[in-house]
């Protein structure tokens, strides 16, 4: 072997060993949540951790059909999820439709503002909104909660679309005008088609985002409106944490939004950076 | 009919039905985020505290003046920037960093980028329950036993309030850092590769590749992931909220987390916010920030 291959194998073997390290230190915590959902309460505690144990189920069998258990958590975080889901799609399309390829008036200070407001932390939205909801008595409700996700959920969504609509090619629309289609039959016939895999992207990440909100969910549901993200702590008290439960628990209420992601990963970067670049790797 | 009168022709239908298409979209936006707003600042100009009620009254700028003096706030005020500043300065140091790396590496690319999926989809709130318990629980956690195993001593993580610094930082670097790494990864396999066969030949060692081409090339893309993930940071609430609720005592309280505590452990609305609006207005200056590099780029 020449000088140079030794020195390119030494440094192709730390390369490997500094990825593996990283890989390792991203996995842990679920590997970690992985292996304690499947010990005993007893075993979880034990010292050193093990790795060699009887698994179980029960844990899992327990958060599921348990006293406890975060079947109607899993429905609420549903609910939600769909309906603000729904809703923002309905309402962003159209808009974004018109912000990408229409004249429309206004259209740099409306866009602006519709970015701003992607911005708006949620604790300044959620100090109104508790009096809000408390006066029209929408505390603890479906509608209500779905409302106040339109807030992040919309502008998010609005901007992600504009980056897509961008893209389509201009030609076919064209095409339908001349034939005489009106301005709506080209959008739904012709541009709604084509858009599709970009409506699918968003549909994703909206989804996404509205299954782990917690904090508007923590202060603005209640008894009858519990998504799962809040009732993680119900494996969670003064007196003692339920590691097992816990770690079961959110591994189910986890499991939906880590298969999206990894059907989604080719879309992530611009899925996650909505607005802030004009077609950002959309590879 | 040529393509600039068929233009003016659809001109104005084209501008009412872009109106009718965006409106609804404005209008809610208008409704649910900029109304809440307004009644925010409203309510920040009221002393409105719900352990007693029917007291509600008009005191103009007296939260703001109280807030000047409150030493609290400022500890907040001062951690929301140490927070800010440090994770989104690993973040990129690292995620960089991790994207030449990965980027060196023939084969398997694909595992990477699946695992940097993994911390980047979870509910934030879930992650810090996970760190706190599996992670950073004295004697059981792993952080723990590998800081005994190295002889390094148990540690209460999150009950000291340097360590409780330090492990609250790390958990938002550590679930925010694969976003950065796919974002460069982007970047950097976007730039033309002739460049660098160029350099190649001129013999620039990897340093030098990286420093005058590399780097350059993807400012653009730093500039806006820095931004971006600072209005993320400046809004972070639920993994600090699960991993330490802002203790001990008020160590890992950020101005979020504050305004937050504020306003409904101690029902002190109006004061809680005058808080978030100076958060809001924190976030729009960054996010003025973001509106001027995106006109520049």
């Amino acid at each position: 072997m020449r000088p140079g291959a030794a020195l390119n194998a030494v440094r192709g073997g730390v390369l490997m060993l500094a990825a593996a390290t990283l890989l390792t230190v991203w996995a842990v915590p679920v590997l970690l949540a992985v292996l304690t959902s499947l010990k005993n309460e007893k075993e979880v505690l034990a010292y050193p951790p093990s790795l060699l144990f009887e698994p179980t189920l029960k844990s899992f069998v327990t958060v599921l059909t348990g006293p406890t258990n975060i079947l109607p958590n899993l429905t609420s975080s549903l609910i939600v999820a769909i309906g603000t889901t729904l809703l923002t799609i309905i309402i962003a399309v159209p808009a974004a439709y018109a912000f990408a390829r229409l004249k429309l008036p206004g259209k740099k200070p409306a866009g602006f503002y519709v970015l701003a407001t992607q911005l708006v932390p949620p604790i300044g939205l959620i100090i109104p909104y508790f009096l809000i909801l408390n006066k029209i008595g929408w505390m603890d409700s479906y509608q209500g909660l779905i409302v106040v996700y339109l807030t992040f959920s919309l502008p998010f969504a609005i901007w992600l679309l504009v980056s897509y609509f961008e893209d389509i090619p201009r030609e076919m629309e064209e095409a339908a005008l001349l034939d005489r289609a009106s301005r709506w039959q080209a959008f739904w016939h012709v541009v709604l088609p084509q858009a599709r895999g970009a409506i699918a992207v968003t549909v994703t990440f909206v989804f996404l985002n509205a299954w782990n909100e917690f904090l508007f969910a923590v202060v603005l549901g209640g008894a009858t409106v519990k998504p799962v993200t809040v009732a993680m702590y119900n494996y969670i008290n003064t007196e003692q944490t339920l590691w097992a439960q816990l770690s079961a628990a959110a591994l189910v209420a986890m499991f939906p939004v880590i298969v999206l992601g990894i059907l989604a990963q080719k879309h992530i970067v611009s899925g996650l950076s909505a607005g802030a670049v004009k077609g950002t790797g959309r590879r | 009919m040529k393509p600039a009168e068929r233009l003016a022709f659809a001109e104005r239908p084209e501008r009412r039905f872009a109106l009718a298409m965006a409106a609804p979209g404005v209008l809610v936006l208008i409704v649910t985020t900029t109304l809440p707003l307004l009644y925010l600042i409203w309510q920040s100009m009221h002393n409105i505290n719900l352990a007693m009620p029917g007291m509600d009254r008009f005191m103009g700028l007296e939260n703001y003046e109280r807030m000047w003096g409150d030493e609290r706030f400022w500890a907040a005020f001062g951690f929301t920037l140490i927070y800010t500043g440090s994770t989104v300065a690993m973040q990129l140091v690292i995620g960089l960093a991790m994207a030449l790396l990965i980027l060196r590496i023939p084969r398997a690319q694909w595992v990477f980028r699946i695992a940097a999926i993994l911390p980047i989809v979870l509910a934030p709130v879930v992650v810090g329950l996970f760190w706190r318990s599996l992670m950073l629980t004295p004697d059981f956690g792993i952080v723990d036993f590998a800081s005994r195993s190295l002889g390094l001593g148990s540690h209460n993580w999150l009950g000291d309030p340097v360590l409780a610094r330090v492990s609250v930082i790390v958990i938002h670097t550590w679930q925010w850092t694969p976003f950065v790494f796919l974002y460069m990864l982007a970047a950097i396999a976007a730039l033309p590769s002739d460049l660098f066969e160029a350099a190649r030949i001129d013999r620039a060692n990897a340093w030098r590749r990286f420093r005058y081409i590399t780097l350059p090339l993807i400012r653009p893309a730093i500039i806006v992931v820095v931004i971006l993930r600072m209005t993320v940071a400046l809004s972070a609430f639920a993994a600090i909220y699960a991993a330490t609720g802002g203790g001990p005592g008020t160590v890992t309280e950020i101005i979020n987390l504050y305004a937050y505590r504020v306003s409904f452990a101690e029902l002190s609305l109006g004061y809680g916010a005058a808080v978030a609006v100076v958060l809001l207005a924190l976030t729009m200056l960054v996010a003025a920030l973001l509106f001027r590099v995106r006109r520049e780029a």
